[in-house]
This record gives C-alpha cells, structure tokens and sequence, in this order.
C-alpha cells in the first residue's frame, strides 16, 4: 500500500465519529460517509474485496441509518473495529479474518432488512428460521470453528445439506423454464426463493462462502425481480455458474460431516462472486435508463455531446459517462448528479398500480368532449358580454375553470397512452428466431421500454418495426464468423430504445452491424431507375433511397425480409401516423433507424393560414418553410404551370381555387404569402393570403357525409371558436398531379 | 437551547417560512430572520450573527444544498446548526445534505414536535 498512515487516519476519524453516534447525529454520519468515500477513492485498487465489501456496506448502512431506516447504531461500531482489525493485519502482512468480516457484513446487511421489514414481518421471519435453530447456531458457531461437532450439530448441518441439495436441483429446472420465459415472475420467484432460504441457514451455520455466494445471487434475482435487470443468457448462466459452485461446497460440507470436521473445502468462489458483482454493478450504472438520455431528454446535453462523450468512454471503459461529459465541459456536474438522481428514482417509482379496463372507444369520446369543453371555454371568454364585464369574481373563477379543464385534457389524453414496451417485448421472440434461422448471434436489448404512446400509434407501429428489425438482423448484423474476420465480437448487438424528445416520442433501432451499403444502394437504385447515372447525392440522400418503392438490397433473399416490399412501406406507414424515419449509418459500425412520432393522433400541430374568408391548418410537418417571393421568383411555364424558386429550386404554385375552388383575396403571389410543402419527396407551393399563426388542434372527424373529400384530413375547431380544414399534403398532391 | 439566538429561516414560499417562523415562536425564539433563497441567506448570515438556519432544498436562484456547502466551505461556519427541510421520498437528497454536513434534517411534512425533536438534537 503506498500511503498506509492515511488509511489509518480515515479509519481513525471514523472510530471517533462512531463513539457517541445515535440516531439523531447526523453530522458524524456524514463525517462517516466522506471518510468512508475517500478510502474507497484513494485505496479501492489496493484494498482485498473483503475490505471493501465491508466498507460498502458500512456505507449503506450509516445512509439508512442517517435516512431513519434503521435506528441501531451499534453495527457502525462493530463494523468500524473489524475494519481497524482488518488494516492491522494488513499492516503486518497477515492474512485477514474473513469469517469476521462476513459476519459484520452480515450484520450491517441484516439488521436493515430486520428493521425495514414491519415487526410483524420480522417475527415471521425468526419463526421461518427457526427459534430451535437460532439457540443451536450460537452454540454451532464457536464449535464449528474448533471443529468439534456434537450430535446436534451434525443433524441440523444433515438437514441443512439435504435441503440445500433439494433446493438447488428446484433451481436448475427453474433456471431452463426461465430461459423460455424471461418474462414469468413467477419462475424468477421459485428460483429466489431457494437462495434466499440457502442464504438464511448458511448464515446461521456460519458457513460464510455458501453464505456469501448465495446472498449475491439472491440480489441479482431480486433485481431480475424486480424488473431492474433483464432476463437474459449472461444471467442464466451465471446464475447457474453460481449453483454449480454452491453444489460442490455443499458437497464439501457433507464430506465434513462425514469426518467430522467441517469445512467448506478450498473451493474458488471469488471467480463467481465477482461475475454477479460485475453484472450488478453495470445494472445500477445503466439504471432503468442511459444517463446520457435523462440528459438530453431534460434539455441540459445535446445529443451529439452524449455520443462524443459515449464514443470517448469506449477508449476509457472504467469513466462514468457523467465524468467524461464533465471533463468535456458540455454538461455541468449539477446537472449530472440530479441526472444520476432522476435515474435512480425512476427504478423505484416503477410499481403495480391498480388498473381497470376500459373501451377505447369510450376513451376516445373522453378525449372528444374534452376537446370541445377547452374550445366552449375559450369561447366563453372571448364571450362579448364576459369580455366588457368588470367582474373579478367571474374572470377568477374563469381563470380555474381554464386550469381545470386543461388538467383534465391532459388527464384524457395519457389515459389513451400504453408502454411501448408489449411492442418491443413482441421483437424478442422475434430476433431470437431470426438469429436462429440464418446463424448468426443477437443479443436484444432494450431500453425506454416504459415510455407511453398513444394506443392507437402502438397498435400501426408494430408493422414497421418487426420490418425494420427483420432487416436489422438480416441485413445489418453479419455472421459470426464475418464479424470475427472483422475484430468484432461474434455476438451482434440490437437496441431498441424509446423516449420522449420536445414533444414526440422517439424510437430507435440501432445494430452494430454493417452499416448501408451506399455503393450497393446506388448500384441498385440506377439499376432500377430510380436515379440517373451520375448523381451528386449526400450521404442521407443516397440512404433514403431504400425508402423508394420497390427497393430491395438484399443480395440473398431469405425467407422473411427481402421479398420486394422493402422499406417503402415502413416509411409509408410511419408517414401515417404523422412521424418521420431517419438513417444514420456508420460502415463497419452499425445503423440506426429513428423513427419520431406525435405523441398522440387526436392532436396535430399545425399552421393555421387564411384563404380569403376561410381558415385552414397545415400540418406542421408537412412545411418546408413560408416565403413572401418577389416578382422575379415566379414563373408560368408552359405545359408546366406556374413556379416559384424556392432556394435555387423551382416548385410548382398550388392555388385553393383549382383544389377547392376557395378564392384568395391575392392573386399574385408577390401580394401574398406562399408556404412551400412536402409530401413523399414531392414538393409544392400553396399561396395564401395570410399565415395567422401555428395553433395545436384537436382533429375532428368530418363525418361520414365529406370524410371522402380528398384533400382535407379533418377539421379542428381554433381557439376563438371558429371551424378551420386540416390540409392533407398527400391528398393535394394527388389533386395537383405534382410530380416527384 | 439560547432562545435568543438569532435564526434565519430559508423558504422561496412566503407561507412557508411563517409556518416554521409560527413553530419557532411557539417554542419560544425571539429571533427569526427570513431568506428567499440560498443567495439572500448568504447577505443575511455577513450581515447577522446567526445561531441556526433552517432551509429548504428547492429554491431558485441558490438551492438549499448550495447554500449548506456553501456554508461549510467558509471556516468560520463550519460549525454553524444548520437543518435542511426535504421533500419526502428524496432520500439521495437526504444522502447528499448529510454528506455536506448538515446538522440535522427535517422531511416535509412535519409537525410543530418533529421540529421542536430535531432542535433539541442539534442543541445537545
């Protein structure tokens, strides 16, 4: 150890603090805390485990202490001298006493659950162990440690090996079932169970490594459990690993009754241990969400700073993403630390709630009438009579009646929202096929899995992805032996991941596959004709092509994805559900969808603009930008019709009274406003004679009497209460005949 | 317990600070001086020879945890009581303000006795 005297002085600083420590000294629990923390950081690579498992669980221990949890404070003295007794043996070179170290652990461990649990709960929890057990456990202790062992002794130490036996084979066939389905609660709990009771009696026989390992596997099914952590190969195995290991200490304390002398033999379990100790660290470090998206999701990082910082953490894996961001000065530490905070609440707050099932239709209807109820509100105040009233009693109570029923259209609308995570649950089964099928090793992981979208988006969401992550799988990720001639691991990686990002909901789907193919692509495209022969096209713009119909890049055409009906279809689908799919691929390195959808479809975002005596809502999304042209960037072209250039392009002039025979009161568009839109990579310009301004609009069904009107996708009543038609772009272009 | 000690009560809500200023009375403090929020407490401790501060955590301008490292960053209030108000369920915050080294802390809501347990903790 390079600087053994400082250690000595936390730990010194600590035994003072513990001295007089009650439960009401909070100021020496923080003491506690900061030294506990400064020998972690100055001593954690130079510390044997037992050391530092001691020294977290001191830590947790003084926390739940310092948060009320637990009101003993006689742990923090006992654990404070076995870690004085530990640095002793330390300093002199000795070899440390582990046993006494596991059973302060223990201690620290044990009394918080003793305490937390109601007493009642604590009673049932002595009776489970046994009140016989616990007398003959204290007197079993001392003797094991001589190896002497009594009749008594043998027979409960019998009991214990005979049941532990039982319990692990119960585990293995737990295990298998679990591996067909991760999902069931139900199998993860007859695995807990077991290791939980095996925890509890090696405890009381202080067989300390059955003891340890046990406990540790326990933790990492109660996460499973809880649905911290996902159910997958790695935990399998390892947690089989573990009842392997368990099996031969077992077996070595059999032996032990046997000769009469009870060990559990010089069995290695530190390998195990410290592999579930890996995969639950990782666990608490990802949460139940990437800190990098708590981040740019609350506005304090910007996308691209997080995938620098992620890129940067590659080189250095043992950083924290919040320290590289810090280092980078893109985030400030405030921020990250109430990241760190939000993550972690968010694994917490996640419990059953009690449900009830209700018709969509009656939701739908729900979210209808409050619509109207916020548009009779903005009517009422506009009211000629309210407006020239000098009332203030009737402007506050209008003024709650506002903030009430907004709560209550928001109400409406979330109860119309589901997790996306049954969607992404559907693409397991799906990949593990897939992989299955054409060779090839996929991991699935997923994350955001509790972010709600609209029911209706959901349902029309599901298409598209088992489309895009059949392409993932059978285009993106390579074989395993491809990517091992490629210096990647052989196993592929597919995540799946949604948020929420400035008022849409975003769904990724990234391999690390691959990437495109842009020679490939172009190749094909000119081949199909969809391009001409020497195009100067970005990087975006060439990917995009695999968009257009009737692409299909696939040189082998499996048996699920390739048939033809590529890509086109995803895009059109998503289209219909007013979001957008974008590509981002790197060669070699991956591809990643992102598809960004409304939150929900009964409200568009949209600009609503005048046509002579009427209004009408433009979709948002649909604009490419709104212009005031000069007389120079019009043209009338013959056989053409007439064009405005918009930034170096010329698009072709829609006018209302060709489409729906609407008159503007303007009729050169150099008097008037033009706003140029897309559709499908078809793009025009409507004129119109003013843009009033950009509104959020319930949509309203036109009824079943002008529902086929082309052109118009509803209507919405605007907040001064009058009617105004949505615009459908793709329904105009078809009127327009606007080519491509 | 000096009853005559002046303490400086840190709440951004105006209600909030005449309830705990309404207990202190009650337990018999004479003086009990207000702050919006961590800065303004700050002018009020170079102004005043404070006993105690009592803060909340969420404020604007300066948050309560601002205020205590602060506070404890400067030697000469490195022993100053100081007792943070919490929101309940935050148990990091309460993770955080303990490791900052605050004095004693108290969960909203609370009764006139919490508060009246808690000063007898920190004066003992």
């Amino acid at each position: 150890m390079e600087n053994p005297e400082q250690l000595g002085k936390y730990l010194e600083s600590i035994a003072l603090e513990s001295v007089d420590l009650d439960a009401e000294s909070i100021s020496s629990m923080g003491k506690i805390l900061n030294a506990l923390s400064s020998i972690m950081s100055e001593f954690q690579d130079e510390l044997p485990p037992a050391f530092l498992q001691l020294i977290k669980g001191l830590e947790g221990y003084v926390e739940r202490l310092s948060l009320g949890e637990v009101q003993d404070p006689d742990p923090v003295k006992q654990a404070t001298s076995c870690m004085q007794g530990l640095y002793r043996s330390l300093l002199r070179g000795e070899e440390i006493a582990q046993a006494e170290a596991a059973q302060v652990l223990q201690i620290l461990g044990g009394s918080d659950k003793a305490k937390a649990l109601s007493p009642q709960a604590n009673e049932q929890a002595q009776e489970r162990h046994g009140a016989s057990q616990q007398r003959a456990s204290d007197t079993l202790t001392a003797n094991i440690r001589h190896h002497e062992l009594s009749a008594e002794d043998i027979e409960l130490l019998q009991d214990f090996v005979g049941e532990a036996l039982d319990s692990l084979s119960t585990i293995e066939i737990g295990l298998i079932d679990l591996e067909q389905n991760p999902e069931d609660s139900e199998i993860i709990n007859s695995i807990f169970r077991p290791f939980h009771t095996i925890k509890g009696v090696s405890g009381f026989l202080n067989l300390t490594k059955i003891n340890r390992l046990s406990h540790i596997s326990e933790n990492l099914l109660d996460k499973a459990r809880g649905g911290e952590i996902a159910i997958d190969g790695r935990i399998t195995d390892v947690i089989l690993e573990s009842v392997d290991v368990l099996k031969q200490l077992i077996e070595a304390v059999q032996d032990g009754i046997e000769t009469g002398n009870v060990l559990e033999g010089n069995i290695n379990t530190d390998n195990v241990v410290n592999k579930i100790q890996d995969i639950l660290d990782k666990s608490e470090e990802i949460g139940s969400k990437p800190l990098g998206e708590i981040l740019v999701q609350s506005g304090v990082a910007n996308p691209k700073d997080v995938d620098k910082a992620l890129e940067a953490q590659k080189q250095e894996p043992n950083k924290k993403l919040g320290e590289v961001l810090i280092q980078e000065g893109s985030v400030k530490p405030q921020a990250v630390a109430s990241a760190l905070r939000a993550q972690k609440t968010f694994g917490v707050n996640r419990k059953a709630e009690l449900q009830v099932k209700v018709d969509t239709r009656k939701l739908d209807t729900l979210v209808d009438m409050t619509g109207e109820l916020v548009i009779a509100q903005s009517m009422l105040r506009q009211n000629h009579a309210i407006v020239s009233s000098s009332d203030q009693k009737l402007f506050q109570t209008l003024s709650q009646l506002n903030q009430i029923t907004s709560t209550l259209q928001k109400a409406a609308m979330s109860m119309r929202m589901v997790p996306i995570k049954h969607t992404f649950q559907k693409m397991v089964r799906l990949v593990r096929d897939l992989a299955k099928g054409s060779g090839k090793e996929v991991t699935l992981s997923m994350s955001g899995e509790d972010t709600e979208i609209d029911r209706n988006v959901v349902d029309e969401l599901y298409e598209p992805m088992v489309h895009m992550v059949r392409n993932a799988v059978d285009h993106g990720i390579e074989s395993p032996d491809e990517r091992i001639a490629r210096g990647k691991p052989s196993q592929g990686t597919l995540e799946l991941r949604a948020y929420h990002q400035s008022g849409n909901i975003v769904i990724e789907i990234r391999d690390d596959g691959k990437g495109l193919d842009k020679e490939g692509i172009l190749e094909k495209a000119k081949e199909k004709g969809l391009i001409e022969q020497n195009p100067s096209l970005t990087d975006s713009e060439i990917y995009n092509l695999i968009f257009q119909p009737g692409f299909s890049t696939a040189k082998e055409i499996t048996d699920i994805s390739g048939r033809g009906v590529g890509m086109d279809v995803v895009k059109k689908s998503i289209e219909k559900l007013r979001g957008r799919v974008e590509i981002d691929s790197n060669p070699g390195k991956g591809c990643t969808f992102t598809i960004h959808l409304p939150l929900t479809l009964a409200i568009i975002d949209g600009m609503v603009v005048r046509v002579g005596k009427e209004r009408y809502i433009i979709p948002t999304l649909s604009i490419l930008e709104s212009l005031k042209p000069n007389k120079e960037k019009y043209s009338s072209v013959h056989g053409r019709g007439e064009l405005i250039k918009v930034r170096d392009s010329l698009i072709p002039l829609v006018r209302f009274e060709t489409v729906f025979n609407t008159q503007t009161e303007t009729k050169d568009p150099w008097e008037g406003l033009v706003v140029a839109v897309e559709h499908d990579g078809r793009q025009f310009c409507l004129l119109v004679d003013e843009v009033i301004g950009k509104e959020e609009v319930v949509i309203k069904n036109l009824g079943s009497s002008i529902m086929q009107v082309k052109g118009l996708a509803g209507g919405a009543i605007l907040g001064d209460g009058r009617v105004a038609l949505i615009l459908d772009i793709g329904g105009i272009t078809e009127l327009a005949s606007i080519a491509a | 317990m000096d009853l005559n000690m002046k303490v400086l009560v840190v709440d951004d809500f105006a209600t909030m600070r005449r309830i705990v200023k309404g207990v202190l009375k009650e337990l018999g403090f004479k003086n009990v001086i207000e702050a919006e929020n961590g800065k303004a407490a700050l002018s009020e401790l170079k102004k005043e020879e404070i006993g105690l501060v009592i803060s909340d955590w969420n404020m604007p301008e300066m948050t309560g945890i601002d205020l205590l490292k602060a506070v404890r960053a400067n030697d000469q209030y490195k022993e100053l009581p100081f007792i943070m108000v919490t929101a309940e369920g935050q148990k990091n915050n309460v993770i955080e303000a303990v490791k900052a080294g605050v004095t004693n802390y108290i969960v909203k809501p609370f009764t006139p006795e919490t508060l009246r347990q808690k000063l007898e903790a920190v004066f003992n």
